[in-house]
């Protein structure tokens, strides 16, 4: 007779922590292979072109980077949020407002001020409109109980039907002959690139700067303290006297603001113009999810799951090419990758004892 | 250890918790977990090997253009002539290739031009979100070193352009766009004409002198298939209305579901639509199987298998002889940036919602019944005119050209003259509806 138990782990070290890691992605990826295996490709060729794709080369590297940076951006944000238990589903519609926010300020200064000036703003402007829209699900949920997981996922789609009644009607641009889309940003408003690259460095550089603020902010100050005590302890945090209102939205502004920064970086140092959302955002605000996760909620940790998993997406596009397995084998290897390692959390928090007893054999 | 000695199963009152009883409970367990271990390692080892044996017997595990270039290089082997300039082309898809639309159809030309020629080497990325096309273009070019690129959906236009000015040796084609530069072409196959000839057909079908229209996106492209679509339907049923539905999306069929099923509901009963997918047809074939007919028009593909009983005709799209012009026009180094636009003389618009059948026999004897009085045939039916304008067609838009004045637009106002043609350039920017289309394009 064989029983499993369960019991809590105390003695998490972060070399465990870290091994636990690496054991789900090796799990994974083995599961991962048999999948390739039955496509009928050989799976150690298939996982190596993934990696070789997006990290063997100049042209991967460069592009997994210019894949990262918004996930960083987002991953970041989500940490906070995540930690305070606040399920925000909506980074995608919050990025997309950011977006918003900052086309509008580049196309209404964009001519008459310099690059030095418009820039910042633009970042600004885009990082109220993520979090104008991350404060909205604050709100619903501590005033009136709303579920936050329904609120921000149904906002995104408020958001981008809102991006798209823009670019069909009173913002479609002069220079596009009656189809959807902005006119492009003006030069000032365009953010600059790495030479040979798509890079836009300004973006890459804020997203580590606040990677790095976020993590002195979670772990060394009393704002931090809060999030995670409202979080893991709602009630110890009550009598403690948090303002569950205040901290929410305060959370949820840097959750939001930073999803708009990522959405300025997309705009003006990429697309230069705002089209439709899908040519936007390739669904960040969803992939940072798994960023956030796999980076154990710590934002510092986010800079390099959000390079990992910019390099899985970028890496997925070698799949394609290089086997001529369809686009959707990169989406099974992400919730593969996903499933393993919140198994190996669970496994991670929890003590697993199986034992026999020999008396029931007889 | 010492917390999983107090958990062992406390409730087994049986158990004895003596420290060497608990070793070998230990010792079997580990013993047995390392053995699993070996066990599946060995177990991916051989699948390993296997897979890798597989593939060099059969071959047939690998992608096709890795086929196509071996069984090249011994074609030229075997001839031991001076090698041919060898030409690679990278595509890249806005959809699946599966989707049975747009992103299928360009994959059948693909497919046609590769067998086609033996020095054409074809790579193919699909569902790339239009965000993410600088980055495929950026790979097909550096990573696959292709010479040429086609882009094949207008939201790639900016970042094909921008490729282009980037990488001046080599050649990109955009499909569906307007902007060209010097090594950046643009082709299209239209199919406004094969919208002309479904009209003809819904105007004389319907029975509630209502028709509908399912459409993706209020673009240029769009309108002129609708208006099309209505001077067909004028042609023959100068009553009936036009009433179209926006989605939004390409790729949709839950909102090309339910604008179909809405268009019912307002009492139209033949559709046409723009859409990647069957939907409208399925819900055609429904609502038709409950008894109350439903004409509908296949689009892109030939979706008659998916309404049976509702698919009248459609509109076919064949880019396979139009891929393998540019090709070969680029191959021989008389490609230049001016634009590509084919239709029914070029044999890439077909009229059809099969391969087999131009008009689904189901539907024939009605058409034939069907007597209109035309000023050009006098009486005749509609399934003859269909053909004769069909004929035309082929022959040239000199012969027959749909948007032949006077058209009006549905404010009133005249947009092209009695007698007079529309020109390429009046299609391409097309932006209002024919008079007998209901509503406004959305602003």
């Amino acid at each position: 007779m064989i029983k499993i138990t369960t019991s809590d782990r105390y003695d998490i070290t972060p070399l465990r922590s870290l091994m636990t890691n690496i054991f789900s992605l090796v799990a994974g990826l083995f599961v991962i292979g048999i999948i390739f295996l039955i496509a009928g490709v050989n799976p150690l060729y298939a996982i190596s072109e993934i990696f070789l794709g997006s990290f063997g080369s100049l042209y991967g590297i460069k592009e997994t980077v210019t894949k990262a940076i918004p996930l960083i951006l987002i991953g970041a944000g989500l940490t906070l949020a995540f930690r305070a238990k606040f399920w925000n589903i909506g980074a995608e519609g919050q990025l997309l407002m950011g977006a918003i926010f900052s086309t509008w300020t580049g196309l209404t200064f964009g001519d008459h001020l310099p690059s030095y000036l418009i820039v910042p703003l633009m970042f600004f402007s885009g990082f109220i409109g993520g979090a104008l829209w991350g404060i909205i699900p604050a709100i619903l949920k501590i005033k009136y109980s709303i579920n936050e997981v329904i609120s921000t996922l149904m906002l995104n789609y408020i958001c981008a039907e809102f991006l798209t009644m823009l670019i069909v009607g009173p913002w479609k641009g002069s220079t596009r002959f009656g189809f959807p889309g902005t006119d492009n940003l003006p030069e000032a408003a365009i953010l600059g690139v790495i030479p040979g690259s798509r890079i836009h460095y300004s973006t890459l550089i804020l997203s580590l700067i606040c990677a790095v603020i976020l993590c002195v902010v979670i772990y060394r100050t009393r704002f931090g303290y809060e999030t995670r005590v409202v979080g893991e302890n709602p009630d110890a945090g009550k009598y403690a006297g948090i303002n569950f209102l205040k901290t929410s939205l305060i959370l949820m502004a840097i959750s939001g603001g930073l999803a708009g920064f990522a959405g300025v970086g997309e705009i003006a140092g990429i697309h230069h113009y705002l089209g439709y959302p899908a040519s936007v955002s390739s669904g960040y605000g969803f992939t940072a999810i798994i960023v956030a996760w796999l980076a154990k909620l710590n934002p510092l940790y986010a800079v390099f799951s959000g390079l990992f998993f910019a390099g899985i997406l970028v890496g997925g596009d070698a799949i394609q090419i290089s086997l001529g397995l369809p686009a959707a084998t990169v989406e099974i290897v992400n919730g593969t990758l996903l499933i393993f390692l919140i198994m190996g959390e669970y496994f991670l928090n929890n003590k697993i004892s199986v034992h026999v007893s020999t008396k029931s054999k007889g | 250890m010492a917390l999983s000695i107090i958990m062992v199963d406390w409730k087994d009152q049986n158990i004895v918790l003596s420290p060497t009883n608990f070793f070998t409970y230990n010792m079997e367990l580990s013993m047995r977990k390392k053995i699993i271990v070996i066990a599946l390692f060995f177990v991916f080892l051989t699948g390993l090997f296997s897979c890798g044996q597989q593939e060099e017997q059969t071959d047939t595990s690998k992608p096709k253009e890795q086929i196509a270039a071996s069984t090249q290089k011994s074609d030229e082997a075997a001839k031991e002539q001076a090698p041919a300039k060898k030409l690679k082309a990278g595509f890249v898809y806005v959809g699946p290739v599966g989707d049975y639309g747009w992103s299928h159809a360009h994959d059948q030309g693909r497919k046609f031009a590769e067998e086609k020629f033996d020095w054409l080497e074809t790579v193919i990325v699909e569902s790339v979100d239009e965000a993410d096309s600088a980055r495929i273009i950026d790979r097909l070019i550096q990573e696959q070193k292709c010479d040429v690129v086609f882009t094949t959906s207008f939201g790639y236009m900016d970042d094909t352009l921008k490729a282009g000015a980037k990488y001046p040796d080599k050649l990109f084609m955009h499909c569906s766009g307007f902007k060209r530069s010097a090594n950046v072409g643009t082709y299209f196959g239209d199919l406004y004409q094969m919208y002309y000839l479904n009209g003809i057909m819904a105007g004389a079908l319907t029975q509630t002198d209502k028709i509908g229209y399912v459409a993706a996106f209020p673009i240029p492209e769009l309108v002129r298939h609708i208006d099309a679509y209505a001077l067909g339907i004028k042609a023959t049923n100068p009553k009936a209305k036009l009433n179209v539905r926006w989605i939004y999306a390409w790729y949709g069929p839950d909102k090309a579901k339910e604008a179909a099923q809405s268009l019912i509901a307002e009492g139209c009963d033949a559709l046409a639509f723009t859409e990647d997918t069957p939907a409208v047809i399925e819900v055609g074939q429904e609502v038709t199987e409950k008894g109350k007919q439903i004409y509908t028009f296949s689009h892109y593909s030939a979706m008659q298998p998916y309404g049976k009983d509702s698919v009248v005709s459609g509109q076919l799209m064949d880019w396979g002889g139009m891929y393998a012009k540019i090709l070969e026009d680029i191959h021989t180094q008389k490609w230049n940036n001016e634009d590509v636009w084919w239709l029914t003389k070029e044999k890439a618009a077909l009229l059809g919602g099969s391969p087999t059948d131009m008009i689904n026999p189901k539907f024939v004897p009605a058409l034939k019944e069907a007597m209109i009085d035309s000023p050009e045939f006098g009486q005749i039916s509609a399934y003859d005119l269909v053909m004769k304008r069909y004929e035309q067609m082929k022959q040239g838009v000199d012969v027959f050209e749909p948007f032949t004045g006077p058209i009006a637009d549905n404010k009133g106002v005249i947009r092209i003259q009695a007698g007079a043609k529309a020109s390429k350039e009046d299609l391409l920017s097309i932006m209002y509806y024919v008079d007998n289309v209901e509503g406004d394009i959305p602003q």
